[in-house]
């Protein structure tokens, strides 16, 4: 620039008589007041000619306009205030004209990054696995103490309110958030924080908080409220393991006696047919031996009944035959008188008296 | 006088400047300002944008946003007779400049007196409450929204009046015990969880028992059923061959009976048997004498 300048001061300083008359006629009547010339009528020593003043002026009133211009990019939204009333509380992306410095003043906000904070802890103590008991103790419906961390994010939901609203938005959000999730563990049981309930819990202190920041209209948009971890006190956490294990032999335990069940009743209904198969073998069996043993009878009966003296003599005699073999025989006479005490010596006394 | 004249178009430019500068202010969103004139509050601007005082006055600039103040946390009692430690935060503003100014002057000084309020509040308001309508497994039960409504409304009453300061809320940000109580907190903890074990295996015995027991009854109650129903069809059996047998014999009782007769000596007479014949009998009759039986 200042080259520039020297450039345009000798130029002007070889043909400045031309000049001057030109600047007199031109110029004379927009210089009236605000700038004095100490140099007009010294125009030997560093006498500043009227084009350049000009278009020096018109340059810097250009630029100084063309500040005004500016650009939302795409994940931003921006918000103009003029001498720090909000004139455009919400522009979207894309070139836009406001008025130059220092009349108008634009903000862009980053509205789609999420931003981070913890309750019940810090960011690191997540990553450290650590816990600072006073920060993340919470008392549960049933008065327990529990320790808690809870990640909150959220986004710039209404910019003006977002930048001028509140002091210090996240400590604002913190308070908010904390409060909020104090109540709905102090509402349920530990059990139910610890397990079931934790979903439930975070949506309605996402909701509830949302609630409190629109009322506070601190211009934030949670959009996620998300208990990292939850868990006893160390000073009792052997006793809530036993618990978990106890369950688990519960289950065992029961499971065991299914197994039992299974097995057992199977078995009984195995058995049981075994035992109507069996009884059906009986049954089967006597009657056809019943059938085989009367079919039998009778046609041995109808032959016995033509000549049954004959027959009967030959069945008794031929039973004797299968009868006598086995057995001692004593034989006594009609007209003999038989000594019984022969029975008591045994065999040898029968044979000798046979 | 005449060779100054032509410096007064410059002293009358550096004159409006300075007009403009000591007359015009802007206000930001985030403040309020109070125009004093030596010293004096005379008006306060609670209006964004340019405004306007005159180069005698002043501008003195207020925060006007929502800030949370956090009391330390302190012990409270409840109705019960229960001791609580509460961490409390109070969103609050200045609503009052004028007033904020005259009585209290800065934030520090502000939150100071909120402090009282809020503390003299919380334990007005806890001692006419019980524990359990802070803490309880029931959250309809819990009722320490509608107490802190009632203590932000009471609050923000006493200080818009008296501080020109607007309270926006008062919350719990925080409950706990206090420490010397929290081991036999603990300790009860320990003891419940041990209940609780010892509740849960107890029922895993009691449901394995009933279905052991269950399984045990199904198991007789099958079997004896199939005894039962084979036991019948045997009967059947048995019945349909007692109809038979007799059936059939009775066609011929007297041969049946030598029949069977003759059979059961077969089972009767082993080799134990010792037998006393008689030449007389018939069977013998032939072996003694030499004849025809008949």
């Amino acid at each position: 620039m200042n080259l520039l300048d020297l450039e345009k001061r000798h130029r002007h300083e070889r043909d400045h008589g031309h000049d001057h008359d030109h600047d007199h006629a031109a110029h004379d009547p927009d210089h009236d007041h605000p700038h004095p010339h100490p140099h007009r009528h010294k125009p030997g020593e560093g006498f500043r000619p009227p084009v350049w003043r000009r278009r020096l002026g018109i340059g810097v009133a250009a630029t100084w306009l063309l500040s005004g211009v500016y650009v939302v990019s795409a994940d931003q939204q921006a918000v103009v205030t003029r001498f720090g009333r909000v004139v455009e509380p919400r522009v979207m992306p894309g070139i836009h004209l406001a008025l130059p410095w220092p009349i108008d003043r634009v903000t862009r906000l980053k509205v789609r990054q999420l931003q981070r904070l913890m309750v019940g802890g810090d960011v690191s103590d997540g990553v450290l696995g650590r816990t600072q008991p006073l920060q993340s103790q919470f008392l549960s419906g049933d008065q327990n103490i529990i320790h808690m961390r809870v990640a909150v994010q959220y986004s710039v939901g209404v910019p003006a309110d977002y930048l001028f609203r509140a002091a210090d938005v996240p400590v604002a959000v913190g308070a908010v958030v904390e409060s909020e999730l104090t109540r709905r563990v102090a509402g349920r049981a530990v059990d139910a924080v610890l397990t079931t309930e934790k979903p439930a819990i975070q949506e309605e202190v996402r909701a509830a908080a949302q609630r409190l920041i629109n009322q506070y209209r601190l211009g934030v948009l949670v959009a996620s409220v998300n208990i990292e971890s939850v868990a006893p006190p160390p000073e009792a956490a052997d006793a809530f393991r036993d618990v978990a294990s106890a369950r688990a032999d519960s289950a065992r335990t029961v499971n065991e006696a299914q197994g039992y069940q299974n097995s057992v009743i199977p078995k009984a209904r195995g058995e049981a047919q075994q035992m109507l198969e069996e009884g059906q073998a009986h049954k089967i069996r006597k009657v056809n031996e019943a059938q085989g043993d009367a079919a039998r009878f009778v046609l041995v009966a109808d032959e016995y009944a033509r000549a049954s003296e004959v027959n009967g003599r030959r069945l008794y005699v031929e039973t004797m035959e299968q009868i006598l073999p086995r057995i001692k025989k004593l034989i006594v006479d009609r007209s003999g008188n038989l000594d019984l005490t022969i029975l008591r010596k045994g065999d040898p006394a029968a044979t000798t008296q046979k | 006088m005449d060779r100054y004249r032509r410096y007064f178009p410059a002293a009358a430019a550096i004159l409006g400047v300075m007009l403009l500068w000591t007359t015009l202010f802007p206000v930001r969103e985030t403040e309020f300002v109070l125009v004093t004139q030596f010293g004096r509050p005379l008006y306060a601007i609670t209006e964004a944008g340019l405004h306007v005082k005159w180069f005698f006055q002043s501008a003195t600039y207020f925060d006007r946003r929502l800030r949370i103040y956090n009391p330390r946390p302190s012990e409270f009692l409840t109705r019960d007779k229960k001791n609580l430690v509460i961490e409390s935060f109070v969103a609050w503003r200045i609503e009052d400049p004028q007033r904020f100014i005259e009585t209290v002057g800065d934030a520090v000084a502000a939150e100071m007196r909120l402090h009282d309020i809020v503390w003299s509040g919380l334990s007005a308001a806890l001692g006419t409450h019980d524990l359990e309508s802070l803490i309880s497994t029931q959250l309809p039960a819990v009722r320490t929204g509608t107490m802190l409504d009632r203590l932000a409304e009471l609050t923000d009453r006493a200080a818009l009046v008296q501080y020109g300061i607007r309270v926006v809320d008062v919350r719990l940000k925080r409950l706990n015990l206090p420490e010397q109580n929290k081991q036999s907190v603990f300790a009860r903890m320990r003891a419940e969880r041990e209940r609780i074990a010892r509740q849960y295996r107890a029922e895993g015995e009691e449901q394995a028992l009933r279905i052991r027991a269950d399984a045990d009854r199904q198991k007789e109650e099958i079997l004896s059923a199939a005894y039962k129903e084979a036991e019948k069809i045997k009967g059947e059996g048995d019945a349909e061959s007692t109809r038979v047998y007799s059936q059939a014999y009775s066609r011929n009782p007297r041969f049946y009976k030598l029949l069977r007769t003759l059979e059961s000596y077969k089972k009767i007479f082993d080799d134990k048997t010792t037998a006393i014949l008689s030449t007389d009998s018939e069977l013998l009759k032939v072996f003694m004498r030499g004849e025809s039986a008949p």
